[in-house]
């Protein structure tokens, strides 16, 4: 009996020692978890969602092997595939936010673009607008300077695009707006070449 | 181990791979997120598996999941293909066509607004319609159909606004009770030149029309401009509108006594004027500060530059010198939205509701 003893407590302390090596590497998991969340919340899922959706993947099977990792008798345990999957995990995550951060900048950068060329188009409208002979066909001229109004209204729409981050449409508008703009413009210079003269005097009537 | 398996047949990664670009092609990503991010998810998870398990010896009794799994993958990615192909197509359908209807349907609507010199009456929602119209455009271009057909759904809402705003505005001039006032009225005033053996002045908003009765006879007619607001009824001065009611003229300007051609001045505000404008303070339609105006006229052109007035009915000088010539002070003018139920407004509206239905 007491050999039997001194037999097994080598073997149940073997099982401890390696039942200890054999523990899910926590930290790795967090860190590749937190990655694929901080490329997420950076608007992979918009600006990559491609690569986002293989991130993902990657997490999903990451877990995947922690799962059955864990499903095994401590002695059969190797989390060595998980080290590899989670630093695969964390590197793609740091890679694909950086990506996104990059296509933001891009994207930014043309929409605050965009938006500058309307905010031009419409000044130099507005200006012409000013220019705009009062008694020639004066329903014409009324209606252009509500349009240009409508114009100059719409500009805080592309702001409001910008600041929600959703720059595509801050660029659609833009381009909407612009166009419209010219074609304000062309109306007005039209008008101007009929007449070949500025404002006339304010009327008397009513 | 010549017995031994490869884990998974080498072909059935390349088929995956390439429905992944198929679905990428597609736009899947974007356009149908969650499908894509479903595949994707699972592509990348078993794939990294199929690289975890390359070194495992099988034998050929033994169940190999991961290919499984590949398989049905493959089969449900292959779906996800077809369907989003056809998905796509038909939201390029659906997109193009809407645009193309709502264009359309825009431009008709502007220029039968601008038959009637209607554009001031709808404000800015016109460039507000068209901005969203354009957005659709530009998004169809880049190939973005759900916000395409996302914009041209408010652009079609806006444009539902405009046409209920102009049928509130001006439905008066299809409205029967109204129109038969206005006829009673015209002829009360065609009547008085009768019985009076005199002229009156009819002019009817809608047909851009003056008309002068001598004895109960219609002697002639001259088609007029109105204020840049004309079509819509005088609230308050500087609306651009032109009044509607029984007026006479109190006083007629000859060469130097106006600053146009010839003018005829008109009683305008009367007492039925005065207890409107009264009425539309009281009730707030119009605001306390605003004034009821005055200086309506029915006169000649000052110069090229002051070819439309601010509420007034102008002529041509050469039609203006000869109703001058026919008319004094005391003559009846009656002013009217319109004679008939098939005036101009009253068509363009009624075809406005037609297109609002069809859309």
């Amino acid at each position: 009996m007491i050999l039997v003893r001194q037999m097994l407590v080598p073997v149940a302390l073997a099982a401890l020692i390696a039942a200890g090596c054999t523990k899910p590497p926590s930290e790795k998991i967090e860190a590749a978890e937190k990655a694929v969340k901080d490329a997420q919340q950076s608007g992979a899922g918009t600006y990559t969602a491609e690569e986002y959706a293989k991130l993902e993947g990657t997490l999903e099977a990451l877990k995947k092997e922690v799962s059955e990792q864990d499903g095994k008798l401590a002695l059969f345990r190797d989390y060595g595939k998980v080290e590899q999957l989670a630093a695969t995990t964390a590197a793609e995550g740091a890679r694909v936010k950086g990506e996104v951060d990059k296509k933001k900048e891009e994207a930014k950068a043309g929409a605050l673009q965009a938006q500058q060329v309307a905010q031009e188009a419409v000044a130099a409208t507005l200006k012409l607008v000013a220019k705009a002979p009062v008694g020639k066909d004066r329903a014409a001229v009324e209606a252009i300077k509500s349009d240009a109004d409508a114009l100059q209204a719409a500009l805080s729409q592309i702001q409001t695009a910008i600041d929600k981050e959703d720059y595509l449409a801050a660029q659609t508008q833009a381009r909407a707006i612009n166009d419209k703009s010219r074609a304000v413009s062309d109306e007005i210079q039209s008008a101007l070449a009929k007449t070949g003269k500025g404002k006339s005097s304010p009327s008397r009537k009513n | 181990m010549a017995g031994c398996v490869p884990a998974v047949p080498p072909e059935l990664i390349v088929a995956l791979d390439a429905i992944d670009h198929d679905l990428i092609a597609l736009g899947a990503p974007q356009a149908a997120p969650e499908e894509y991010a479903y595949f994707a998810r699972q592509w990348v998870s078993l794939r990294a598996r199929v690289h975890a398990d390359d070194d495992l010896i099988r034998w050929p009794w033994e169940s190999n999941d991961i290919e499984e799994e590949l398989r049905r993958l493959q089969r449900e990615g292959g779906t996800t293909v077809v369907r989003l192909n056809e998905r796509r197509s038909r939201q390029r359908s659906t997109a193009e066509s809407t645009v193309t209807r709502l264009e359309q349907r825009f431009l008709a609507m502007a220029s039968q607004v601008q038959s009637f010199d209607g554009r001031v009456a709808l404000g800015e929602k016109p460039v507000q319609t068209d901005l969203l119209i354009k957005q659709a455009r530009l998004f169809f271009e880049q190939k973005d159909y759900a916000r395409s057909i996302q914009a041209a759904e408010q652009a079609s809402h806006a444009l539902r606004i405009q046409t209920t705003a102009l049928t509130q505005e001006l439905g008066r001039y299809a409205d029967d009770r109204q129109l038969r006032q206005w006829q009673a009225m015209v002829k009360q005033t065609v009547d008085w030149s009768r019985t009076h053996q005199s002229t009156a002045i009819v002019v009817s908003k809608a047909d851009r029309e003056l008309t002068l009765y001598k004895n109960g006879r219609r002697v002639l007619s001259y088609p007029v401009r109105l204020g840049f607001n004309g079509i819509r009824e005088k609230l308050f001065q500087g609306d651009g509108a032109t009044p509607e009611g029984r007026y006479r003229v109190i006083d007629a300007r000859g060469a130097g006594q106006t600053q146009f051609y010839r003018a005829l001045v008109l009683d305008y505000p009367n007492t039925e004027d005065r207890r409107r404008f009264r009425m539309a303070k009281q009730s707030g339609k119009i605001a306390l500060t605003k004034n009821i105006g005055g200086q309506i006229e029915i006169h000649g052109v000052e110069s090229e530059l002051m070819a439309q007035t601010l509420g007034c009915i102008m002529l041509d000088n050469r039609h203006m010198a000869e109703l001058f010539a026919r008319v004094s002070s005391g003559t009846p003018v009656t002013i009217v939205g319109a004679l008939t139920g098939s005036n101009s407004i009253a068509l363009a509206l009624s075809q406005l509701a037609d297109q609002k239905d069809k859309t």
